[in-house]
């Protein structure tokens, strides 16, 4: 059993956290997180609902000093927090709202209780490797979100190998903004862990506007690391405002544009460096898309075929993980990604499976049959929206939209609603593609 | 937000076209009630829309939206508050 620091050395006086002006110092974060480590009551397990970036942080580290795992529900949709619920009892969510962003789980305030005078710090923690730290949920191609847990030595060797790949970028550890949601993947590891443990300085703010994504960057000293979705990357070019200097950008979640990487660059000065990686699998690899076309693996993960199917190989994995897509492999470290895996769809960073959202769609009350469908995409990088077909006589969209709600992300609701009055099946029950483009040339206006 | 000004009526109907031909909507601009909410059922308007909505906010009205996360945004809980907050800072 091996046993490494909860938090890795540094000068108390290090700026480690900036919130609106605020500093918050290395010294000060290890004060809080331990101050809440001792005020959490007893259970195994928590789910950190936190929205500002910094009292997640100390909520995640408190539960790691505690034993406690942290579970991490991939979306507020209610039915998905329904079931994350069911499946981890005695769950205490903690949270730094007045009130719980949930019902009917008990809540704990983790701003209120670190906040308390600052205790007099012992030695630094000492938390086993293989101790089940996070409980992060997959969307899963067959739509059931799927529980993947991380531990945290290996979560701790794969932010340090990602850190070896962007700091080097950036010439030095960085003051890191991430657009990104804290509890999927990319957004845990790079905006937030990899400022922690990698000597880095993290926003507590998850900005979302150009004009706030500019403010966070202003209150940060160079050199800065944006950590972004390509959608929200082009947005953020379009609306041509005046940025800090900033010395590298991350990019994931959904396939960077040569051309938006290459302009990027151009507008800002800076490479935009794209990460290859999935829940299962954390950061994998990472390219200068707008000059290399080769996907690099970082240190100390290996990619290996075996039949079909290939998988990521490393210290940082407990056992070996599959990838989710189909690579052409040059070595062990460099590889061409051929094709994502069929049936995935991807709006603004979010996956989500067609053949989920179909069953969905399908059993709300009242619907007798409908499919969803992407319309052709509109234009460059545009985001795609979905459509849907329905049999359901007796209801209207506004009703299908809100029972869709229940159960899948808000981005998957689909834009175009169209009412049929039957949807025509092959002898296999699949509406094909021909049918489907008929319906969609029928029914779906071309984008302006 | 001034409540107590009258809307402008014209305002809104011209944002309302914006935010139509903007997101692709299969509604028509008169439809877009001016009190209901923009988020919800009724137009289906999400985040990743808000972020292309402040898009032309600033490209037709030159007003950056600002906002300290995506969920409390008050300025987008109807076209006539937006359209009184775009009326109150427009520099265009």
């Amino acid at each position: 059993m091996s046993l490494i620091p909860l938090l890795p050395a540094a000068d108390p006086r290090t700026p480690f956290a900036y919130r609106h002006g605020d500093v918050i110092d290395r010294d000060t974060f290890h004060a809080q997180v331990m101050a809440l480590a001792a005020a959490l009551p007893e259970g195994g397990r928590v789910m950190n609902l936190c929205a500002d970036r910094y009292w997640f942080a100390v909520a995640l580290f408190a539960a790691i000093a505690r034993g406690m795992l942290t579970v991490l529900p991939n979306s507020a949709a209610p039915e998905h927090i329904a079931t994350v619920a069911a499946e981890q009892p005695g769950v205490l969510v903690l949270g730094d709202q007045t009130d719980s962003p949930v019902t009917g789980l008990p809540y704990f305030r983790v701003d209120v209780a670190a906040a308390a005078p600052r205790p007099t710090l012992g030695d630094m923690p000492l938390i086993d490797f293989d101790q089940r730290v996070t409980c992060m949920y997959t969307s899963g191609s067959t739509g059931t979100p799927m529980p993947h847990y991380k531990t945290f030595g290996r979560l701790q060797l794969a932010i340090l190998a990602g850190a070896e790949r962007v700091w080097a970028a950036a010439g030095a550890p960085c003051s890191v903004v991430g657009t990104v949601p804290i509890r999927h993947m990319y957004g845990l590891e790079s905006s937030v862990l990899l400022p922690i443990l990698a000597a880095g300085r993290m926003s507590s703010q998850i900005p979302f506007f150009p004009a706030d994504i500019a403010a966070s960057l202003a209150e940060m000293p160079a050199p800065r690391l944006l950590v972004i979705t390509p959608f929200h990357l082009r947005k953020l070019l379009e609306a041509e405002i005046a940025l800090p200097e900033i010395a590298v950008i991350l990019s994931a979640t959904a396939p960077l544009s040569i051309e938006l990487a290459a302009q990027a660059r151009a507008q800002l000065g800076c490479p935009v460096l794209e990460i290859y990686g999935s829940t299962e699998t954390g950061q994998v690899a990472t390219r200068e898309t707008d000059r290399d076309s080769t996907w690099h693996t970082l240190h100390g993960i290996t990619l290996e075929q075996r039949d079909e199917e290939f998988w990521a190989v490393g210290k940082v994995y407990q056992t070996p993980q599959m990838l989710n897509d189909t690579i052409e492999l040059f070595s062990r470290e460099r590889f061409r990604l051929v094709d994502r895996k069929a049936n995935m769809i991807n709006v603004a960073g979010k996956r989500s499976s067609l053949s989920f959202l179909n069953a969905t769609l399908t059993a709300l009350p009242g619907v007798v049959d409908g499919v969803f469908c992407v319309p052709e995409r509109g234009g460059d990088g545009e985001v795609e929206r979905l459509a849907a077909f329905v049999v359901a006589p007796g209801l209207d969209r506004a009703q299908i939209l809100a029972g869709l709600r229940q159960h899948i992300d808000t981005v998957f609701l689909p834009r175009h609603v169209v009412f049929v009055d039957s949807l025509a099946r092959d002898g296999n029950g699949k509406v094909l593609a021909s049918t489907l483009q008929g319906l969609i040339a029928q029914h779906i206006p071309a984008r302006g | 937000m001034e409540q107590a000004t009258a809307p402008d009526l014209a305002l809104e109907r011209e944002i309302a076209g914006h935010i139509v031909t903007a997101l692709n909507l299969d509604i028509a601009a008169e439809e877009i009630v001016p009190e209901a909410p923009l988020y919800g059922d009724q137009l289906g308007i999400d985040s990743i829309d808000i972020l292309e909505i402040a898009l032309v906010m600033s490209k037709q009205y030159g007003v950056q939206l600002k906002a300290d996360s995506a969920d409390n945004t008050a300025i987008f809980a109807s076209l006539r508050a937006l359209a009184a907050y775009i009326g109150e800072h427009r520099s265009k």
